[in-house]
């Protein structure tokens, strides 16, 4: 590979509109809108409000949302026989509507609830389409899909693989539709974005694929030329009043395609409809383009579709590219003079070049997409990243306190396992800072409040990226308690805005200042894994310094349904590491990075895994501890991989279960990667953690974190 | 000071959680959004589903929602004209 070319090879997509390409294609070039009152489950109070929902979709043992992702993963991959070497999915419902089935029908038992997590989905689609290798998910609300796009587009360039099958999937729930409601940003007759008499949006649902390569296929239906990402820092869900964040993601796009205004031919519009959002996006495009190409939301057509939005109008944007039509501002038929643009009031029969799509989510997280036809422009660069992760600042909470006292405890009773309370947390922030926050977003701040102090920068960090295996747990639960005791009437609009899994990224971004990229990654056991791999992917040598934080909160009643590692009888642990990290050669600082990720475990992982690692002698000579996270759902398979793990590098140094000490929770290896580096910083380990005899000091050797169980994961730490 | 206006001041410190404000802290004429207090939108559309739900009171137009979260007097005014309990 020679350039950072990026071709579309394949694309899949289920919305309100219809199934597949055509249908799509037609519905547009007929300007029709799927909004109709929502039917898909039954209401207290109706009558029930304008939603976009997708019909006649096949029954299914998986939940809607899966059901969808694997429809548009079918179709994406017609005519490929190989595997994709990733599958990126975007989500923010998961199983979330058959999870509110169960929970209504009062179902007590755990493996009923084995779809819930986000992860599933894209583990789901990994299977489908045979994808030995990573399957990851970004949670970033409503611009999850086009988020990740850019992350393929970014682990493409870096060489990190040749095909990637990535986009998004979300299907209705009552999360959403009371949630958005709650908000008042539902219009009762239907979205119009950019009409002078809107009143919101409507709730969507569906799922498009795309599947990107390096590799030109003969036909290719478009490039991914440029991707931009940007934070607001404004506010927990409303937009920068004058689009500052979503001009900034715009421009980025522009620049990383190295691109002008004037090479667009057509915008295709975030437009959900709601009075701020259409003017903050109206400011935004008024500001970068003296004469804005065509332009036009689809959202009045499609409805809202949340993570799938951005990926169906990526499909969108590769119909305007190769089929010739731009697609109309369907339901506005009175633009409001206030937005100074005139959208597209007709389909056009128009050819486009150059496409750029946005998606905005709440958090201020903004993604904007730039598809071209194919070999019109000159190819980007490609994007090998030469500089290690710096580690620069660190710290941990766990049941033991923080960083500190989780140290002490280890001395002392090798356990630092359990739950602090709430105002513990958080006893770093002050009380109007957390005062709508639960525990998720309270550990997560709490916790880059630390690792900033830690770091003692004069310069804040630019960009976030963390990871959660489960999310804003209290306010879910909260949210959907709260509909239901009050008969569907009054559900918190601060427990909706909260319970989205990027609302504690979105936080730390409104704390410092951090515009620039803003990724929450969800991949169950190892979700702090793949924060620090879409950190490694999106950090370039340019960057300023980013924080990368994994965490999660226990949750009384959701924790012991949601986490199968959660046995009967046995108490929560919660918490989690928090990093300020520099790509850059730092001397005197510890580095990380992750070195392998694979969520096939069938036979041969572990030798590509040795074999990432640098091989057998590398690892004998390099690695003077080992700490292997192997979660109790997985006890069985984590331990037979562990035990070929050994037997086949022959390694024969300290070895810790870090779960026995940190308690069993999804984000427990970032706990793990914050003692690595204190280990490090010391130069020996606890005496308490190793065995009788065997050696404490580490000698100037690195540690390596191993993630076992459903997915094999490798996190290495080196020394000062 | 009116009774209903005590009252919502104790009601505003639970649903807002302002851990670190007392009922006397409140000063009734005070701008109450963007104000001391720290008020934004999502938690007027949390006192608008208190208002509908202890007060039978809805408020589901921006243009009098900002002139109802004025001021906590302004609320209280409103509730009291509209209050079904208030028109019997």
């Amino acid at each position: 590979m020679t350039a950072g070319n990026v071709y579309i090879a394949g694309v899949g997509i289920i919305s309100p509109l219809g199934v597949g390409l055509a249908a799509t294609e037609q519905a547009l070039r007929n300007n029709r809108s799927a909004i109709q009152p929502l039917s898909l489950f039954s209401l207290q109070n109706p009558p029930a409000l304008p939603a976009a929902q997708v019909n006649n979709l096949p029954a299914s043992n998986l939940p809607r949302t899966h059901t969808l992702a694997l429809a548009a993963a079918r179709q994406a991959m017609q005519g490929w026989a190989q595997p994709p070497d990733a599958v990126i999915m975007g989500t923010t419902t998961g199983g979330l509507l058959t999870t509110e089935q169960l929970l209504t029908a009062e179902v007590h038992d755990q493996g009923q609830y084995c779809y819930h997590g986000l992860t599933t989905v894209a583990e789901a689609v990994a299977q489908q389409v045979h994808c030995p290798g990573r399957a990851l998910t970004v949670s970033t609300a409503c611009s999850s899909g086009a988020v990740a796009l850019s992350l393929a587009l970014r682990m493409l360039q870096a060489g990190q693989a040749d095909w990637i099958l990535a986009g998004g999937a979300d299907s209705l729930s009552h999360l959403t539709y009371f949630g958005f409601h709650s908000l008042q940003l539902v219009d009762p007759e239907g979205s119009r974005p950019f009409d002078a008499r809107r009143q919101g949006m409507s709730v969507g649902e569906g799922a498009a694929l795309l599947l990107l390569t390096t590799i030109r296929p003969d036909k290719p239906l478009g490039q991914l030329l440029g991707a931009g990402l940007s934070c607001d820092a404004y506010h927990p869900a409303a937009p920068h009043p004058q689009g500052k964040g979503a001009a900034m993601a715009m421009q980025a796009a522009l620049d990383d395609a190295a691109l002008t205004t004037g090479d667009i031919d057509y915008i295709n519009l975030h437009g959900t409809g709601t009075p701020d959002n259409d003017l903050a996006e109206a400011k935004a495009i008024r500001t970068l383009f003296p004469q804005p190409p065509p332009l036009s939301s689809i959202k009045g057509a499609t409805g809202h579709g949340l993570a799938a939005a951005g990926a169906i109008e990526a499909v969108v944007a590769t119909i305007a590219l190769t089929h010739d039509l731009l697609p109309a501002n369907t339901g506005c038929r009175l633009p409001d003079p206030e937005l100074q643009l005139i959208p597209l009031l007709q389909p056009s029969s128009q050819s486009a070049a150059a496409v750029l799509s946005n998606s905005f989510g709440f958090g201020g997280n903004n993604g904007c997409l730039l598809f071209a036809q194919p070999d019109v422009f000159a190819a980007p660069p490609t994007r090998q990243h030469r500089a290690p992760l710096s580690i620069v600042g660190c710290a941990c909470l766990s049941g033991a306190g923080n960083t500190e006292e989780s140290l002490a405890g280890l001395m002392q009773t090798q356990t630092i396992a359990g739950m602090l309370p709430l105002e513990t947390i958080s006893a770093n922030l002050p009380a109007r800072t957390v005062r709508r926050l639960k525990r998720f977003p309270r550990l997560a701040l709490a916790l880059a409040a630390a690792a900033y102090t830690d770091a003692g920068l004069e310069q804040t960090p630019d960009s976030v990226f963390m990871g959660s295996g489960w999310g804003a747990l209290s306010e879910t639960y909260d949210f959907l308690e709260k509909l239901r005791q009050t008969n569907e009437q009054f559900p918190s609009p601060t427990d909706f805005v909260g319970s989205v899994h990027n609302s504690a990224a979105g936080q730390i971004a409104i704390t410092y200042n951090a515009t620039g990229a803003n990724i929450t990654s969800s991949g169950g056991d190892y979700s702090f894994e793949q924060a620090l791999l879409a950190a490694d992917s999106l950090l370039d040598d340019h960057s300023a310094p980013a924080f990368v934080i994994g965490a999660d909160e226990g949750h009384a009643q959701f924790s012991p349904l949601f986490d199968p590692s959660i046995l009967p009888g046995s108490s929560l642990a919660d918490g989690g590491g928090g990093f300020c990290l520099h790509r850059k050669e730092l001397p005197g600082t510890c580095q990380i990075r992750v070195p392998f990720y694979q969520n096939d475990t069938a036979a041969g992982a572990i030798d590509k895994l040795i074999a990432a690692l640098g091989g057998k002698q590398t690892l004998l000579s390099d690695y003077g501890l080992l700490m292997a996270g192997i979660p109790a759902a997985a006890d069985k398979a984590g331990r037979e991989q562990l035990a070929e793990f050994l037997s086949k590098s022959m390694l024969n140094i300290p070895l810790v279960y870090y779960r026995q000490f940190t308690g069993q929770f999804a984000s427990a290896s970032a706990v793990a990667a914050v003692l690595a580096v204190q280990f490090l910083h010391r130069g020996e380990l606890p005496s308490g953690l190793v065995a009788a005899g065997e050696p404490t000091a580490l000698t100037g050797k690195k540690i390596l974190i191993l993630g076992l169980g459903t997915a094999i994961t490798a996190m290495a730490v080196s020394g000062p | 000071m009116d009774a209903l206006t005590e009252e919502l001041k104790g009601k505003l410190i639970g649903i807002l959680n302002l851990t670190d404000v007392q009922p006397a802290d409140i000063d009734e004429n005070a701008q109450l959004v963007g104000g001391e207090l720290g008020i934004d939108s999502i938690d007027v559309l949390e006192m608008v589903v208190m208002v509908e739900k202890e007060y039978g009171v809805v408020i589901n137009n921006k243009n009098i929602g900002e002139k109802v979260f004025s001021t906590l007097t302004a609320l209280a005014d409103y509730i009291r004209t509209n209050s079904p309990a208030a028109s019997s």
